[in-house]
């Protein structure tokens, strides 16, 4: 039965289409950019209103805890660069001096407000495995 | 020892060597000889590499610090258990694991086909024994894990660094040799495709030589899978068990292709169709998991699993096109030999529910790996790396899902070729009515939420198919065998063992969905609590009792007891902690207190002590339905055990040739 077959053709084709077409909408609708500080600086684009991620190390000694520990600053240093930062939450437990994180979060009067912080291990030695923040997300 | 493991390893990559060319010799010249002596030299190799492994272990276990390895991944106070995990702790190590469980898979493969599939086995000795020169290679030029360390470093006189504390939970030990079990089990499968197109044997042989070395590797790696999450639920604190995190993606990836292969050759098996479409699901499959290993070991993506960064991308990257541009080769060599002579009849018939569950299966994968790729794919494209969280995951994904649970009800209600009008009226009614009267039911009920609603009625949809479906085939046998309830149930599913324990499978996805679906109903809390001071969430009503410090050998702990009450009733005493190992003081561990109910868990953990105000920080967490996903879990083992499990007639006709 050619017609059939070319029926089957044509809704195979119709839903790669609708699928690639939703993932494409859906990636667009969740972009976090992933910047480096001198290019917070360099650039023109306007970056106050965007959020990204930053990846770095938290500067030795910067960690201050206040508010019954519920907030925590600290200076990320990427290289030469380095930038205040702001997370409220609790802290993973790999968070410590020189430890490399991964924030998310938004540009407010120079200092970067936080809403997710990630750790990855940069110990004395090579581990394999680190700690997913909290508040990584709602999962259905 | 340091030097008799590398020394196992070298004459492992020798014999492999040995095993292709003189495999390939048979292949040219159907020299016997040359077939026993390949088959030979591979299980050797493979006994030579389980050797190596078994050695790290034992010098593992009796403390050889004088090895880099041992030092790094082990310590004098790790528990015995513990030490033996170190040798998937490191790269180096895993390595060797991942090589020694080829070589059991090789070993097996050999022994049940010592007197089948003769035309078969020597491309898939070949195939094999690519795949684990390969990892050899990589072993001895990169990632020895026999390193001897320099005399007199630190680290060997302090005993080792031990491993990380996050480690050290029962999931953890058995959750990566599972993963590994999985990735690597779907080598056997491909191999015997590959061998199939070389040798022109495209019928469904191949496929049913490899019904059960495709189940296994899949059912470990979905128990593997899930392991991780109970491990991320019970050890890291945050609350949740999945985070497409890309080495999460990286595991679940091949999973899924492998599901959809699972199903696609039930129709070459039954209607000798599709062969090509299964060909390209396990070449995709086997693909995935080297690409998963490679995402996992080159540290292109950043990962909560930072595994450090080394120049083995390359390499890896290297077999991965290595790979797929033979398998394209492969597939348009034999392109001819592929084509169907059947085609699909009907939309409205099994194989093409079959069809469109791969489809769906597919662009499930397609739109995680898309995912997961996108923060190289857009720094390729537009110059910025740009990542995609669990928002893009979740809102994708979903959907898909969704469109898959009505596939696993409508699926088995259609017949083969095509299902006439009649049929499908009789087979629906009821299904969709238990699946509308749930719906209204829980909406009446006050659930308001989309997902949670439309999964409620698609569970039981789903359930009532497969319960008609029992309940007519029970009194089919009751009416013709005269059997009891009991007894048919036993015997209908002992004559279609695939089938109904597909059917059980389908029930523990279906547990998992509700669990999914109760992530929507979750509560969560910071609190900062003194001593007698309490909070109350959803009822629930946390008082902090008292806060202490407790010494153990190889730790100590803050714990917190945290007295948990429900209108007036004690309900449990919570005690997170927050510990600190020796040679790891500066990261605290917390560890997760967590009360199971049947329908909700209570999940606190302790984030810290303030001196100034004398409080404790903790996070406290109402996950209903969480239960669910690990029971789902444990009904999808149980339902392969009896897909794999031999029938009764499959038994009787084993002890007959015996």
């Amino acid at each position: 039965m050619p017609g059939q077959r070319k029926k089957f053709i044509i809704l195979i084709v119709a839903f790669s289409v609708v699928t690639f077409g939703w993932i494409t909408i859906g990636a667009g609708s969740d972009e976090v950019p992933y910047v480096s500080i001198a290019q917070l600086v360099d650039t023109d684009h306007e970056w106050k209103q965007t959020r990204f991620r930053l990846g770095g190390y938290v500067d030795e000694g910067s960690i201050v805890y206040s508010n019954a520990r519920r907030t925590v600053e600290f200076t990320l240093i990427q290289e030469d660069d380095q930038l205040p930062v702001r997370y409220e939450g609790l802290t993973p437990d790999m968070f410590k001096d020189d430890a490399e994180v991964i924030v998310l979060g938004q540009l407010d009067d120079g200092v970067f407000v936080a809403d997710n912080l990630m750790t990855k291990c940069a110990s004395r030695y090579e581990v394999d495995i680190s700690e997913p923040a909290y508040d990584l997300g709602r999962k259905i | 020892m340091a030097l008799f493991g590398a020394t196992l390893i070298q004459l492992a990559f020798l014999l492999t060597l040995s095993a292709i060319g003189m495999s390939a010799w048979y292949f040219w010249k159907q020299d016997l000889r040359f077939y026993v002596g390949a088959r030979r030299s591979l299980i050797g190799a493979s006994l030579l590499v389980i050797g190596a492994a078994l050695t790290l272990i034992q010098q593992l276990l009796v403390g050889n610090y004088a090895l880099e390895y041992v030092a790094r991944y082990s310590s004098r106070t790790n528990d015995g258990i513990y030490k033996i995990a170190g040798l998937w702790a490191g790269m180096e190590g895993s390595l060797l694991f991942w090589a020694s469980v080829l070589g059991t898979y090789i070993f097996l493969v050999s022994y049940f086909n010592r007197k089948r599939n003769r035309t078969l086995m020597p491309i898939v000795n070949i195939v094999l024994g690519i795949v684990m020169l390969f990892f050899l290679f990589i072993i001895i030029n990169f990632e020895n894990p026999f390193r001897v360390l320099p005399l007199g470093t630190a680290i060997e006189a302090q005993g080792g660094t031990g491993l990380n504390p996050l480690l050290q939970n029962w999931a953890m030990l058995i959750h990566p040799p599972l993963l590994y079990l999985g990735y690597v089990g779907f080598v056997v499968p491909f191999a015997f495709a590959v061998a199939a197109l070389v040798t022109k044997r495209l019928d469904a042989t191949w496929i049913r030589s490899t019904r059960r070395w495709t189940l296994i590797p899949w059912l470990f790696l979905g128990a593997g899978v899930i392991l991780g999450g109970r491990w991320a639920y019970v050890e890291l604190g945050w609350g949740g068990y999945w985070a497409w995190d890309p080495v999460e993606n990286a595991s679940f990836l091949p999973w899924l292709t492998g599901t959809a292969y699972l199903h696609s050759v039930i129709i070459q098996e039954k209607k000798n169709m599709l062969k090509m479409w299964n060909v390209v699901l396990i070449m995709i499959t086997f693909t995935l998991t080297i690409f998963g290993t490679y995402l996992t070991r080159s540290g292109i993506l950043s990962s909560v699993h930072a595994f450090a960064a080394t120049d083995l991308g390359i390499w890896f990257f290297g077999f991965v096109v290595f790979i797929i541009l033979s398998c394209v080769a492969l597939l348009v060599w034999r392109k001819d030999e592929l084509s169907s002579q059947r085609r699909l009849e009907s939309f409205t018939s099994r194989e093409s529910g079959f069809l469109f569950n791969n489809m769906i299966f597919l662009a499930l994968a397609m739109a995680i790996l898309w995912g997961t790729m996108f923060p190289i794919l857009s720094e390729a494209v537009r110059g910025v790396q740009i990542t995609v969280g669990s928002t893009y995951f979740n809102r994708i994904t979903a959907p898909i899902g969704m469109l898959l649970l009505v596939l696993v009800g409508v699926g088995p209600l259609l017949s083969w070729r095509r299902t006439s009008r009649a049929t499908l009226l009789r087979n629906f009614t009821w299904p969709l009515a238990a699946g509308t009267g749930t719906m209204v039911i829980a909406m009446l009920l006050g659930m308001r939420q989309v997902y949670p609603l439309i999964i409620a009625g698609l569970v039981a949809f789903v359930l009532a198919g497969i319960l008609i479906e029992t309940v007519n085939g029970i009194r089919a046998r009751r009416r013709l065998a005269g059997e009891g309830v009991f007894l048919a149930l036993r015997s209908m599913i002992d004559k279609n063992r695939s089938r109904y324990g597909g059917y059980i499978v389908h029930i523990g996805i279906l547990c998992m969905f509700i669990g999914f679906a109760g992530k929507a109903f979750s509560t969560e809390q910071d609190v900062s609590l003194g001593q007698g001071e309490s909070e109350i969430l959803k009822g629930y009503t946390f008082t902090v009792d008292r806060f202490y410090t407790e010494e153990h050998p190889s730790y100590s702990a803050f714990i917190v007891d945290l007295a948990v009450e429900k209108q007036h009733r004690p309900v449990t005493v919570l005690r997170p902690e927050r510990r600190h190992y020796t040679n790891w003081e500066d990261q605290p561990n917390t560890e997760v207190a967590l009360f199971s109910r049947p329908l909700e868990d209570l999940y606190a953990i302790v984030g810290g002590y303030d001196p100034e105000s004398d409080k404790v920080l903790l996070k406290i967490m109402i996950n209903p339905l969480v239960q669910m996903v690990w029971l789902g879990g444990i009904i999808l083992i149980l339902g392969t055990l009896v897909a794999l499990l031999p029938s009764r007639a499959e038994r009787k006709a084993k002890e007959v040739t015996a």
